[in-house]
């Protein structure tokens, strides 16, 4: 099973619906992340509370370290949405296991997809990326996407691998491959 | 009349109660998806939840806010302002809806729901708007699919199927009170609370409203014939997680309502309604797919005298929607209904029948860009009567209506995405029009003079259901450069074996020695209906929203040799008006709001006793001014009908002309 370190976070909802809920004007990052975070209400089981986004980056990469840095800035003090409250930590791709006790980790564009995935299946984690190419290969279990409309595709043998059961509605809402 | 009995609901706990620890269950979510996907959710389109731009039928969702900014105190004034709907406002508190002309008194074709409990009234087919069990206060969205869709919904769901959504206590905390005052002494009052006991969530709503009803200035319309509109509505809807994943839902409804009605004969009657019900669903997430398994009691009590139906209604359905492999969902369902009614105005038979009908439906997302959807339903329906007939009745056998009904409703459905903005979307439907049980014999009004003196108008057993099969071609296409949508659709329809409605001057079984002559419902032909259909939207500058639509008809009716479609008050194509267009604009800045909704209707005909009278095409205008505090306090001036103190709408010197109205409301939400 997945892992999730939640923990009580109602004053940090409250603030981050103050200070962070409402970062659409900062991008396509930061739309693609407040996405990421509402999935996460539809999980079988799914957390509560506080949850801490891995966001992986490579900093030879500036399309990475831009993404990494709007999603940041989104994230602010925490993103708040249907009782979880996500805060992100910048992980470098070259050392992965600093993302310690991270919920789920949150692939910029252009990381290495194939070690960051291989990563999150053997700690059980979730594994979420804006780039349709990683939920394509199996490294992610989720992709999505923002922009011109929210989509959002789920790889269900990837989803198997670590356990992770999507509820039945969000399932028929969404792209399976 | 008895109360509705909890049986349904009590066994369905039970149910529930033995189950739960071995399922895993979820009922939808409607807000926390439609904050995901940025864009409402729907069940209505096929059963599964789907968002709005994917549906595979032509709908319409109305939001909570829209419902606010539009000022309206009730749901026909809203959907009015929708594309392609046609209003009959026949008196303040009975207008008559329908989609692409087709509209008329008991206006039969639109299936009307809350929550997918029927509130249309089947026993005889029509949708008493000022009955319906619900405060605007509570309702999430207002689902509108144009078309047949009775391979999901069943009987009636011929021209459309209207969905009112509440918010569901299990998910949407809803506080609010307000109270309402203005022109023609008009008054209401509606509280709003949601509570929270542990796995228990529950929500109450209480409404009341009056007014004065639409000055009369006819003098063959006589007092007696018309009664000032009042209500009082009371519901109770709760939710229960039974486990870690399951959850039933139970609602309950009262309304006590009085008003001018117009009777499917033309003429104005005051009448009494009131109604109960009782709902409860049950969802499972099992590893075979989500199961629903719902059951509602509906019960009337209805008089315009001399007419008065006590009538019952009672649905139980079991449902289970599942996905198989990545690309293909599945509901497969099963509907049972008993509905029963008794004679009347003479008493002492009772006509009633029961349904069963197995339906499924299968969505393909066959590409990324393109989804198939089928789904059918096969309807049997099998026909009762007991009791007894008075002397002089004709065919005074209940073996006659020993009867069995069996028809099958299709829908086909594909989207093509055709690229991010672009979206073509084709469907064909099939739909069933079932006759109403006053159709099939409930209605006995006899002459007061012994046979074969005088005329009976009585139902007919033998009555078919009208078959509408439907083909529309929808083009969408998004305009992010102007923050805007625009769609253009063509439409065709036809109606098989119309059923007419009843005349005194056609006498359709002939009078005997012993019997009366009768006049009665028959099928008599066709009618084709063809059109098309614009409409945009979109927003601009700071906290500015427009939108504008219009939608053309041309309706032929083709009646059988020897019937009259004027005679027999189902002529569609000269009671329709061509065009019903809608323009509208507003503005907010999170405290202030104003909002203006124009709806314009050409010229169109009327019945009246010798034949047709034309009323004039009209426009009204209606609005909102609002002011809304930090704390939840709102005060609105609303007006309907602004442009002219009295204006003719659903019939022209013959009838009641609609009022300009404006009203003071104050509400506080927490």
């Amino acid at each position: 099973m997945y892992r999730w370190r939640s923990v009580g976070g109602a004053c940090v909802a409250a603030a981050a619906m103050l200070a962070g809920f409402s970062p659409v004007q900062a991008g396509d990052g930061a739309r693609e992340i407040q996405v990421a975070t509402r999935t996460l209400s539809f999980l079988d089981g799914g957390p509560t509370g506080k949850v801490v986004f891995a966001i992986v980056f490579d900093p030879s990469k500036p399309a990475s370290v831009a993404e990494k840095d709007q999603v940041m800035a989104a994230l602010g003090s925490g993103m708040a949405a249907s009782g979880v409250t996500v805060v992100g930590k910048p992980v470098d791709i070259s050392a992965l296991s600093s993302a310690g006790d991270a919920g789920a980790l949150y692939l910029t564009r252009g990381v290495n997809y194939a070690a960051a995935g291989a990563y999150a299946k053997s700690k059980k984690m979730l594994s979420i990326s804006s780039d349709m190419a990683c939920v394509q290969s199996g490294a992610c279990v989720m992709s999505v996407a923002a922009t011109p409309k929210v989509e959002i595709v789920v790889n269900s043998a990837t989803a198997a691998a670590i356990g992770a059961r999507f509820k039945a509605a969000f399932k028929m809402m969404i792209r399976e491959i | 009349m008895k109360a509705p009995k909890l049986t349904a609901a009590a066994g369905l706990t039970l149910l529930a109660t033995l189950i739960a620890p071995s399922v895993r269950a979820q009922s939808i979510d409607y807000g926390s998806l439609e904050q995901l996907f940025g864009e409402p959710v729907t069940t209505s389109a096929t059963g599964s939840p789907q968002r709005s731009t994917e549906v595979p039928v032509d709908m319409t969702i109305i939001s909570a806010e829209e419902i606010k900014r539009s000022g309206a105190t009730d749901i026909p004034t809203i959907l009015s302002r929708v594309a392609g709907v046609d209003i009959l406002p026949f008196s303040a508190g009975a207008s008559e809806l329908s989609v692409r002309g087709y509209n008329q008194a008991r206006s039969p074709r639109m299936l009307v729901l809350i929550n997918g409990r029927q509130v249309y009234l089947d026993h005889f087919g029509y949708t008493d708007w000022y009955t319906l069990p619900v405060a605007l206060g509570e309702i999430r969205q207002i689902e509108l699919v144009r078309g047949p869709n009775s391979a999901l919904f069943g009987f009636n769901a011929v021209s459309g199927v209207i969905n009112i959504i509440t918010y569901n206590p299990k998910y949407d905390d809803v506080d609010s009170a307000s109270v309402a005052t203005g022109s023609l002494n008009y008054g209401s009052a509606t509280i709003i609370s949601t509570a929270r006991l542990g796995a228990l969530s529950a929500r109450i709503s209480l409404a009341s409203e009056q007014q004065d009803e639409w000055q009369n200035t006819n003098s063959a319309i006589t007092a007696a014939q018309l009664r000032d509109p009042r209500s009082v509505r009371a519901g109770i809807d709760a939710a229960m997680d039974l486990g870690e994943h399951s959850n039933l839902r139970v609602e309950a409804s009262y309304t006590n309502s009085s008003l001018t009605e117009m009777l499917s004969g033309y003429s104005y009657v005051a009448s009494r309604v009131k109604s109960k019900s009782v709902k409860a669903t049950l969802n499972s997430d099992t590893r075979f797919g989500n199961i629903q398994a719902q059951g509602y009691i509906n019960k009337l009590d209805s008089s315009a005298l001399p007419l008065h139906y006590y009538n019952t209604i009672t649905v139980g359905s079991l449902q289970d929607l599942f996905k198989v492999g990545a690309g293909h969902t599945i509901r497969l369902a099963l509907e049972y209904r008993a509905n029963k009614v008794n004679t009347t105005s003479t008493m002492g038979g009772q006509i009633s029948y029961m349904v069963y009908a197995p339906s499924a439906m299968w969505t393909w997302q066959a590409a990324d860009k393109l989804s198939l959807t089928a789904a059918v339903r096969y309807d049997s329906l099998r026909l009762h009567r007991s009791g007894s007939f008075p002397a002089g009745v004709p065919n005074a056998d209940n073996a006659l209506w020993d009867r069995t009904i069996q028809e099958a409703s299709y829908n086909f459905g594909a989207v093509y995405a055709a690229t991010d903005k672009d979206t073509l979307r084709l469907t064909a439907a099939r739909g069933l029009q079932a006759p109403t049980l006053v159709e099939l014999g409930s209605r006995q009004v006899l002459p007061t003079t012994p046979a074969p003196t005088g005329l009976a108008n009585l139902g007919n057993p033998n009555l078919r259901p009208a078959i509408v099969t439907n083909y529309e071609a929808t083009y969408d296409r998004a305009l992010p450069q102007w923050r805007a949508r625009a769609s253009l659709k063509l439409f065709m329809q036809q109606t098989d074996d119309v059923k007419s409605g009843t005349s005194r001057k056609q006498i359709d079984i002939p009078a005997t020695a012993t019997t009366w002559g009768v006049f009665s419902y028959v099928n008599i032909g066709e009618s084709e209906m063809k059109g098309a259909e614009i409409a945009a939207q979109g927003k601009f500058g700071e906290g500015f929203r427009w939108s504008a639509d219009t939608t053309y008809v041309e309706i032929e009716d083709k009646p059988l040799a020897g019937y009259n479609p004027v005679v027999r008050l189902v002529a569609y194509g000269m009671t329709a008006p061509k065009w019903r267009s809608n323009l509208s604009l507003g503005w907010s800045n999170g405290t202030w709001s104003a909002d203006g909704y124009v709806h314009a209707v050409s010229r169109f005909n009327s019945y009246i006793s010798t034949g047709l009278e034309p009323v004039p095409g009209y426009a009204s205008l209606g609005g909102r001014l609002a002011w809304k505090g930090e704390s939840g306090l709102e005060v609105s001036l609303n007006g309907q009908n602004l442009l002219e103190e009295r204006q003719m709408q659903a019939k022209a010197a013959s009838g009641l002309m609609v009022q300009r109205r404006v009203i003071l409301q104050i509400g506080k939400a927490w």
